[in-house]
């Protein structure tokens, strides 16, 4: 019998040693934490763009006022939510960021339809060069959501599976992460072409 | 009367005895038995899972049906036919001599068509799978064109993003490539392009700055394993000879299969070395009577590290090219 109580000493020993998935389980956690940031960080590129972006569009296409209003609304309502930040654990929260996001793809890519009836824009230096850079950015975006998303489906599992669960439920309470849903105009970067 | 009720109450306190002693033993199977269980499958969800789901990255999601990653040749990847040979080997040279200079990977991938990907998709693809530039400098480009789109792209790796902004790749393609393809020359269109964008990044990075590569540091899981599997195997053992030798017999194969997936033979023979250390090594445990600890368990570990020596063989080891270079998606696209 107490040959038995040592090595069970032992094997609980181990068992903590090696954690029950409580390293794995912080670092996938860190892993999401990192995707997101590279998520908000795309976004945030993307804003910075936008001012610059009505500017030039501004003064070639004077009337289409509406247009331009509605992506600097969408780019207000965009900033003040990523300043509440908390998008990460919040599920409200982060389907409030992903529904900012995609009322500025839309109102972006309104803005890009409604500028090919202006060649003379289209022509402009400075204009194409914002269009290179907001497709990249788009792009980013796009690269930043998928890895994002496989972030969050690895940390949703890892703290699901068996010894693991046990760990988290006891130890270290995660809750399953939000990962972005494809919808129309956000899973896939508007098309910028001319 | 009184008699028997004596041995009434001594036949309950015997039943009340067996029984107590039964529920211990049966409290002990239990406890041995979540142990092993926990030694079994505990250490495959630990960090060791890595192993058992050997890095899926995004580039192999089961979605992907479109146009598949060639392998990486060189610097020259020409599987879409467009260069000639003179070109190839000038690129190939170029291509080298600004790596040892500058340390900075630049590849070259043509491919006949990208059935119906879009080129951004299909070159993150590639960037993912390829891993183009060093681990931590991540200072790789990769330009990729597919004929028959008449697309093409420039990958930029997250290293190089300040020098070769979206706008200087797009420019690149605009200025550079895209008049030379649309009259036709693509090998002075692959020429020009390289050298725009060797200008474009060079002095970003020197040879001279690049460390050897950061290596993981995190402990082999066979050890982990081994460890839950010896603990797991000597409580067995310690109860009967038979169960220690049929769980050793059952789970050295299975960490072998689990870890390094050998072949059927070794697999057989593994378990017949874990039967006879399942039946002997709890003797031995028991015979040292007090003077055990826990260096018995190394010789065992000892023998089976040498069964598992090979295992890994990762994506990116071993070799400089491709060592770990991460993308973000940056970069520029256009067509001809």
């Amino acid at each position: 019998m107490k040959r038995l109580s040592t090595l069970l000493v032992c094997a609980v020993l181990v068992m903590v040693a090696s954690g029950c998935g409580y390293n794995t389980m912080q670092q996938n956690e860190e892993a999401v934490k990192a995707a997101w940031g590279d998520v908000e960080a795309a976004y945030q590129r993307r804003n910075d763009l936008i001012p610059n972006l009505v500017e030039v569009v501004k003064a070639y296409a004077k009337h289409e006022r509406e247009t331009l209003q509605a992506v600097t609304e969408a780019r207000g309502k965009v900033g003040s939510i990523q300043a509440g930040g908390g998008a990460l654990n919040d599920p409200k929260a982060f389907s409030q960021f992903q529904e900012a996001q995609a009322s500025m793809s839309s109102a972006l890519s309104r803005l890009l339809v409604v500028v090919e009836q202006y060649p003379d824009l289209k022509a402009n230096q400075n204009f194409r060069d914002l269009q290179v850079q907001l497709e990249g950015t788009e792009n980013r975006i796009n690269v930043a959501r998928t890895r994002f998303n496989k972030a969050v489906q690895e940390f949703n599992t890892s703290i699901r599976i068996f010894p693991n669960s046990l760990t988290n439920s006891l130890i270290l309470h995660l809750t399953p992460k939000e990962a972005f849903k494809a919808e129309a105009g956000a899973a896939k970067a508007p098309q910028v072409k001319f | 009367m009184s008699s028997e009720f004596g041995v009434q109450r001594q036949a309950t306190r015997i039943t009340g005895k067996s029984c107590l002693r039964a529920r211990s033993k049966h409290v002990r199977l239990l406890v041995v038995f979540s142990v092993l269980l926990f030694s079994f499958f505990g250490p495959c969800v630990f960090p060791g899972s890595r192993l058992l789901a050997p890095d899926s990255e995004l580039s192999f999601l089961p979605e992907a049906h479109a146009a598949d990653v060639p392998p990486l040749k060189g610097y020259v990847n020409d599987y879409g036919d467009m260069m000639s040979s003179t070109t190839k080997s000038r690129l190939e040279a170029e291509l080298k001599a600004f790596e040892q200079t500058d340390s900075t990977q630049l590849v070259i991938l043509t491919v006949p068509s990208l059935e119906g990907m879009p080129i951004e998709d299909y070159s993150i693809r590639v960037a993912e799978a390829w891993k183009i530039g060093q681990k931590g400098r991540d200072n790789g480009i990769i330009l990729v064109v597919a004929a028959k789109e008449k697309r093409m792209r420039i990958e930029v790796g997250r290293g190089l993003e300040g020098r070769l902004t979206d706008l200087t790749a797009g420019r690149i393609i605009d200025l550079v490539i895209k008049p030379r393809f649309k009259r036709g020359d693509f090998n002075g269109g692959f020429i020009a392009g390289t050298a725009a964008l060797i200008d474009a990044v060079k002095g970003e990075f020197t040879a001279e700055q690049a460390g050897p590569a950061a290596k993981t540091d995190s402990l082999s899981p066979i050890f982990t394993l081994l460890l839950f599997a010896g603990i797991g195997l000597l409580m067995l053992g310690s109860i009967s000879r038979i169960l220690g030798g049929v769980a050793g017999a059952l789970g050295l194969p299975a960490i072998a299969y689990l870890t390094v997936g050998p072949s059927v033979l070794i697999l057989v023979l593994l378990g017949l070395l874990g039967f006879v250390m399942g039946i002997f090594l709890p003797s031995l445990f028991s015979g040292a009577g007090r003077g055990r600890g826990g260096g018995i368990f190394f010789p065992g570990g000892g023998s089976l590290g040498t069964g598992g020596g090979d295992f890994g063989g990762g994506f990116d080891s071993g070799s400089d090219f491709g060592g770990g270079g991460d993308f973000g998606g940056g970069g520029a696209s256009g067509d001809w």
